[in-house]
């Protein structure tokens, strides 16, 4: 079944073809871009049947198309030419033998370079005789040949230009003379074995001169147009030139028709024609007849800068000038000669650089987007309307046409300023150069490109070339939408033109002149479509035809056909004829001809068509006028600069797209952003010139591997910069705001916005070809980065001790909320899996982690035997005194600043708080423990600090059995008599263990660390409390808990459901009993509520931490029992036992209390009050305390001298007895303070008494000390620490 | 002197010039109608390679976190006696 075609194309509408990738890419869609209508397509060959007289026209105009076309190439060529002498071999000295073949080999190489010159001087003296043939042909006065044709004067004019590009370029490339050179030299050497080589001798002669010559091209063509010129009239091709100098003149004085290519094509030739024109005094009389040379001048004053190559500029002065070496007769034209020298020029930067327009440029664009985007959306609207109204659907296709056309302008004027921009800098290399710069090593490129643009200069550019790509990717793809309104808006015109403006000029103006009446009726005859209504109504049909004869003008139906570029070349030519009155010579203007007898009005009206005719074209040709428009290609080129700066490729650095890339990622300008990716499509532009116009691979290929190159290093500077934005961005989230508003500088830590999300959403880069998922590279990156950074902070932590722990929970914390912030824009993985994977505890059996594990090696090595205990302030503090284990620690780790907070004023705010907690270990750093490490791991730490403890009882019980042994048998109650001082002396002498120092350090040391551990457990216990406590304030009210007054717990509700249940199921119920609404979900809500209400309940009312500890210490020392504690025979106390291990803790006490008093080292300094808790906590287990207080030996010192005292007091005695005692006495008082401490404690959370109070049988014999239920294999529950 | 214009037909070439247009209608409705259908493969190509490149996203991290939980699978499975209750 057949479909017609528009409801199939519609069909296709209603696939969803949205896109959620935003617009921040050029265009770099460039299928095809077949030959427009801008040159006909088919050769102007329908110009036949117009029956015109024009075949001898269309021939030569095809003809010098067809030049134009090789001589494009021919350019190319020579613009990428690169020097193959400096590739050539040398052969060192042992090979001299085959000089000769290596000379053969280079000949035969440099034969296929030089055969191409050979091919341009021959293609050069043919287009320069073709031309000139042409020139005289159409210059005859006598005309027996219709033309030229405005096509064909284009033609000229390209060709000339082509000509000129061609003869430039030749004088600029120094490789191409080198080259020569050295075949010149090979070839002598070579054809030393060839007979008969005079005519190759010749050859090769002819090639030097036209090499070495400069101009030769030129001077070629001049003696060309003037040869058989002489033999015939005199002044013929003068006329042509003349004429053509009129009309490029006048064009660009309009600039109205004009795209940049034209224009400059226009400006390139104009110098030359000059000088050709005015070779004799004769001719330059005429020229100024015609042509005021004011307006000459005036016109290369405006654009003393053209651009010729991309990397290579002319200057009508300096042209002027040097051919009027090789010109004698124009060197007479002072005027012309005098005319400033770019560098002479006062500073025209206002007009070349484009940071002076920039923000008029800015204007612009805006304003033409909006329009353009609302001539669009009335054009759609237009389009789904079934029947519009004619005259609104003419009105809206028309705006549609008049914003093309202003866009063309637009970007034309844009591409221009950058082209000119680029010149002028070419014309002015760098000269101040920052200060860092070694200027010896500046190539020159470097000096006109790198060091030629500021810094805002840059931004400029960046801003203006995404301006052109995005109106021009903006035009690009509306291509297929606007085409027929705009082929029926040109229709209409032309209609409009032939069916009405025309008739009313031959009714009135004309109907007296037959000849131009025939030519305009012509004008008709070839273009009017008078039957454009045939499908309307009859009647419709009827009233326009009449109405054409009426005065108001034809009434026509629109059609979308536009005219063929034939009938527009018909045109043009029809009207310049008409204007002109079939006689070019007539002195004046084109259309400012005063002399000529058509009416001002008419003139005008036929002139602006003319010049709307030439701009038709470009619009048919839309896609391909777009293309050339926003052809940025030009700014990668620098084959000349190549070449004199005698490097095979400069570095990226001094590349212009790169520059713009790395000025937007350096400049981190929240609107530069963007526009990012724009830069990247000036690559694309000249990989499509170097393939298509230039024809090189190795072009091709050399900026392939630049953008390669570029952009590896460009999607990794950019993820830094994204990374480095989030983290700060995060980093001055986490800064209390109240302190930042208080604070004078707080907006140093605010973080500027950027917008990363359009480009975190780019799927399709466009580059080369291919097409890049920029979003999946990013998030790759990403995802390692993140990956690195917590590597690199468990590092940092590694290399430090453990009280950074603080810092690295609040560095942890800053990634996980960039990581948060980052997750809304990108899909990366989640935090807790790449902390997992980093923390190495991925595997369901393992309770240890990276973090765990480093936490324990720290306490084992370096916390637990260096530090030292505050009792007062519940902190951990470095000995300062002890000549600390020394432990291996790997370096900090270097990273940059984003690697910790992102910015450097970040990263010293948060420093400065982190170092708040760098010299202690206290209940923060607990939290931070207990955040990082979790329900997961700190069961593990705990039993490994546990183990620790059994450990240390282990080692130290044959050292106490060592002390034990110097111990007297029977130590009875130090007597009150001797005082003080007595008691002391009585006491060391009990103490005979004065030679085993390093025993007692050690014993010391061992008490220390095992207190250390269990007073570091119970600040773990006051954490966990307190963790414990928010989290069932958080689901009390929700699980109807109520704490009862003993610590228990009570349930709210009497029928046991929890609120949170009850409130789901009745949820549910009422949704059952409505039927309006699905009840699945709330069932599963109802079964979730109920698990969680499970889940929650379960982990309420955990048990201390320290408790256990305390219980599991105890098993560890029911072991030792007997060897301690001295089992009393008479069952009751025994006051003389030295067995007990309060004993041998009150001797250590004592004389480290004496120890204290003296100067260093400071044994109190060394030990801290953890000795204090490790002691008594051992006593309080085995049952001893009461013992301790009664018989320690400091305690009984203290009894006596408290006695002493009031004695001392009540006779009022000198206290002689206590003398010289009075600093151990207050260090003993305070020792017995802090055991009273610590005892009291033990009481409160071990209770041993009511156990003890039943520990007396019935008999009457008390039991020396209740058996604990537990031991230490009761303890495994907990993880292992090898495990 | 030769004047221009003077087509020497004109009656015949405005009749050929008159068809010229119409034949062109159609040819310009047709080329029209193929760009547009080329414009729709193109735009259709993009846009489904978005949708792939989001697709291909999430199963990116569905794939990553499969590969997780395998591991953790496979150590637990390498460890039956701890899982024993």
């Amino acid at each position: 079944m057949a479909v017609p075609v528009e409801e199939a194309i519609a069909a296709l509408s209603t696939f969803s073809l949205e896109d959620d990738q935003p617009e921040v890419q050029g265009p770099a869609l460039w299928v095809s871009s077949e030959r427009g209508a801008t040159s006909s397509p088919i050769e102007y060959s329908d110009v036949y049947a117009y029956r015109l007289s024009l075949s001898e026209d269309t021939k030569a105009l095809n003809q010098l198309n067809t030049l134009i076309q090789e001589g494009k190439e021919m350019v190319s060529v020579l613009y990428a030419y690169r020097s193959c002498v400096k590739a050539l071999p040398q052969l060192p000295d042992s090979m001299k033998q085959s000089q000769a073949d290596l000379y053969l080999e280079t000949y035969q190489v440099l034969d296929l370079e030089m055969s191409r010159l050979r091919e341009i001087q021959r293609w050069q003296a043919s287009a320069a005789s073709k031309l000139a043939a042409d020139m005289q042909r159409f210059s005859r006065p006598e005309r027996r040949i219709n033309g030229p044709t405005v096509t064909h004067l284009w033609s000229m004019l390209k060709l000339l230009d082509v000509l000129v590009q061609l003869d430039h370029l030749k004088n600029a490339k120094a490789s191409i003379p080198n080259d020569f050179s050295w075949y010149k030299r090979t070839f002598t050497q070579v054809s030393i074995q060839w007979q008969d080589t005079d005519s190759m001798r010749e050859e090769l002669d002819d090639l030097q001169i036209f090499l070495s010559t400069r101009w030769a091209i030129l001077l070629n063509l001049h003696v060309e147009m003037f040869r058989v010129n002489n033999s015939l009239t005199n002044n013929s091709v003068e006329d042509i030139l003349q004429v053509l100098i009129v009309y490029a003149a006048e064009c660009l004085e309009l600039d109205f028709a004009l795209l940049f290519p034209e224009r400059h094509v226009l400006l390139r030739v104009l110098p030359v024609l000059v000088v050709l024109a005015t070779s004799s005094e004769k001719d330059s009389e005429s020229l100024n007849k015609r042509v005021k040379m004011n307006r000459l001048i005036a016109i290369f004053k405006n654009d003393p800068v053209i651009p010729a190559f991309p990397d290579l500029h002319l200057s009508p002065a300096a042209i002027l000038k040097e051919l009027s070496m090789y010109f004698p007769k124009f060197s007479a034209q002072t005027r012309l000669l005098s005319l400033p020298a770019p560098h002479e020029l006062p500073p025209r930067e206002r007009h070349y650089l484009i940071i002076n327009h920039i923000g008029a440029i800015r204007a612009e664009h805006d304003d033409f987007t909006i329009r353009f985007a609302s001539a669009m959306n009335q054009l759609a609207l237009l389009k789904s309307i079934d029947s519009p109204d004619i005259e609104w659907s003419k009105e809206v296709k028309g705006c549609m046409y008049d914003m093309v056309v202003e866009g063309f302008q637009l970007l034309s004027r844009w591409s221009c300023r950058i082209w000119e921009q680029c010149a002028w800098k070419f014309s002015r290399p760098c000269k101040d150069f920052v200060e860092s710069v070694d200027t010896s090593s500046v190539s020159d490129y470097e000096k006109v490109v790198r060091f030629n643009y500021s810094g805002d200069e840059r931004k400029a550019l960046v801003e203006l070339v995404s301006y052109i790509k995005s109106i021009g990717s903006m035009m690009q793809r509306c291509d297929t939408l606007v085409a027929d309104a705009l082929w029926e808006t040109v229709h209409a015109e032309v209609q409009d033109f032939v069916q009405n403006t025309l008739a009313a000029m031959l009714r009135t103006t004309f109907r007296k002149k037959k000849d131009l009446c025939r030519i305009l009726s012509d004008m008709r005859t070839l273009s009017a479509d008078w039957m454009a209504n045939t499908t309307k109504p009859e009647s419709e049909l009827q009233t326009s035809q009449h109405g054409g004869e009426e005065n108001k003008g034809n009434f026509f139906f629109p059609r979308a056909v536009a005219p063929t570029a034939a009938q527009v070349h018909c045109l043009q030519f029809l009207i310049y004829e008409v204007v002109s009155g079939g006689n070019m010579r007539k002195p004046g203007g084109l259309f400012g001809n005063s002399s000529s007898d058509i009416p001002a009005n008419d003139l005008k009206q036929l002139e602006t068509f003319f010049y709307k005719l030439s701009f038709f074209l470009h619009i048919l040709d839309y896609s391909v006028t777009v293309a050339t428009l926003t052809d940025l290609g030009f700014l990668w080129f620098r084959e000349f600069y190549l070449e004199s700066s005698r490097v095979i490729q400069f570095p990226i650095d001094c590349s212009l797209p790169w520059m713009l890339v790395d000025h937007v990622l350096e400049s981190q300008n929240g609107g530069l952003i963007e526009s990012v990716l724009m830069p990247f499509d000036i690559y694309n532009d000249s990989a499509q010139h170097a393939l298509t116009v230039l024809k090189q691979r190795f072009l091709y290929d050399e900026i392939e591997a630049e953008v390669d190159n570029c952009f590896d290093i460009f999607v990794s500077r950019l993820c830094e910069a994204i990374f480095t934005h989030y983290k700060s961005w995060a980093a001055s989230e986490l800064l209390d705001p109240s302190f930042l508003f208080t604070l004078d500088n707080g907006e140093k830590f605010s973080v500027r916005p950027m917008r990363f999300t359009a480009l975190l959403n780019m799927k399709r880069v466009k580059l080369l070809g291919r097409t890049i998922n920029l979003r999946s590279l990013i998030a790759e990156r990403m995802n390692k980065l993140f990956r690195d950074n917590l590597e690199f902070l468990f590092d940092r932590f590694e290399s430090q001790d453990l009280c950074a722990i603080v810092e690295l929970e609040k560095l942890l914390e800053v990634l996980q909320m960039t990581h948060e912030f980052l997750s809304r824009d990108l899909t990366i993985d989640s935090f807790t899996i790449m902390l997992s994977e980093m923390m190495e505890n991925i595997s369901l059996v393992s309770y240890s982690s990276r973090l765990a594990s480093q936490i324990w090696t720290e306490m084992q090595n370096d916390f637990l035997p260096n530090f030292i205990l505050c009792n007062t302030t519940q902190r951990f503090v470095r000995s300062s005194k002890v000549p600390s284990a020394p432990v291996q620690k790997p370096s900090v780790p270097y990273a940059k600043p984003n690697f910790y907070c992102g910015t450097s004023e970040l990263n010293s705010a948060h420093q400065s708080f982190a170092r708040l907690h760098s010299g202690f270990f206290g209940l923060p750093h607990m939290f931070s423990i207990v955040r990082l490490l979790g329900t997961r791991s700190l069961p593990w730490l705990i039993r490994a600090l546990l183990d620790h403890i059994s450990t240390k009882i282990t080692t130290l019980e044959p050292m106490i059995t060592g002390l034990q042994e110097a111990l007297p048998k029977s130590i009875g109650l130090l007597p009150f008599d001797g005082g003080v001082t007595g008691c002391m002396r009585l006491v060391k002498e009990l103490l005979k263990w004065q030679s085993k120092t390093e025993l007692k350090t050690e014993i010391l040391h061992g008490i220390k660390e095992v207190g250390s551990a269990l007073y570091w457990i119970g600040l773990l216990d006051i954490v966990l409390r307190e963790v414990d406590t928010t989290q069932f304030m958080q689901v009390a009210s929700w699980l109807g808990l109520i704490p009862g007054t003993d610590g228990q717990i009570l349930q709210s509700q009497e029928d046991g459901n929890s609120p949170v249940v009850t409130l789901f199921k009745s949820a549910t119920a009422a949704t059952v009993s409505s039927n309006h609404i699905n009840p699945t979900p709330f069932y599963t809500m109802s079964k979730q509520a109920e698990a969680a209400d499970l889940l929650y309940k379960a982990n309420l009312n955990t048990g201390s931490v320290l408790e256990y500890a305390l219980a599991f210490t105890s098993a560890a020392l029911d072991k030792y029992c007997t060897k301690w504690s001295a089992a009393p025979k008479t069952g009751f106390i025994d006051i003389t036992t030295s067995k007990d291990f309060y004993r041998i803790f009150s001797g250590l006490q004592i004389e480290y209390l004496e120890d204290c008093m003296q100067v260093p080292p400071n044994n109190h300094e060394m030990l801290g009050d953890s000795v204090a808790w490790g002691g008594c906590t051992i006593i309080y287990l085995l049952g001893q305390q009461l013992h301790f207080e009664l018989f320690d030996f400091s305690y009984q010192v203290l009894n006596i001298a408290e006695v002493d005292s009031a004695a001392t007091r009540t006779s009022n005695k000198s206290p002689h007895l206590s003398q010289g005692w009075e600093g151990l006495l207050e260090a003993m008082k305070k020792a017995r303070r802090l055991n009273n401490h610590v005892f009291s404690m033990l009481k409160a959370r071990c209770p041993l008494e009511d156990k003890q109070a039943c520990a007396i049988k019935q008999s009457g014999a008390p039991l020396h000390r209740i058996k604990f239920e537990n031991t230490v294999s009761a303890f495994e529950t907990l993880p292992q620490k090898c495990s | 002197m030769a004047r221009a214009g003077g087509i020497t037909n004109a009656v015949n070439v405005g009749i050929a010039v008159q068809a010229d247009w119409e034949n062109r209608e159609f040819i310009s409705h047709i080329s029209l109608n193929v760009r547009q259908l080329f414009d729709f493969l193109v735009q259709f190509e993009a846009t489904t390679k978005s949708k792939l490149a989001s697709l291909n996203e999430k199963l990116d991290t569905l794939e990553r976190r499969l590969e997780l939980l395998e591991v953790q699978v496979s150590t637990a499975t390498a460890n039956p006696n701890l899982f024993k209750t």
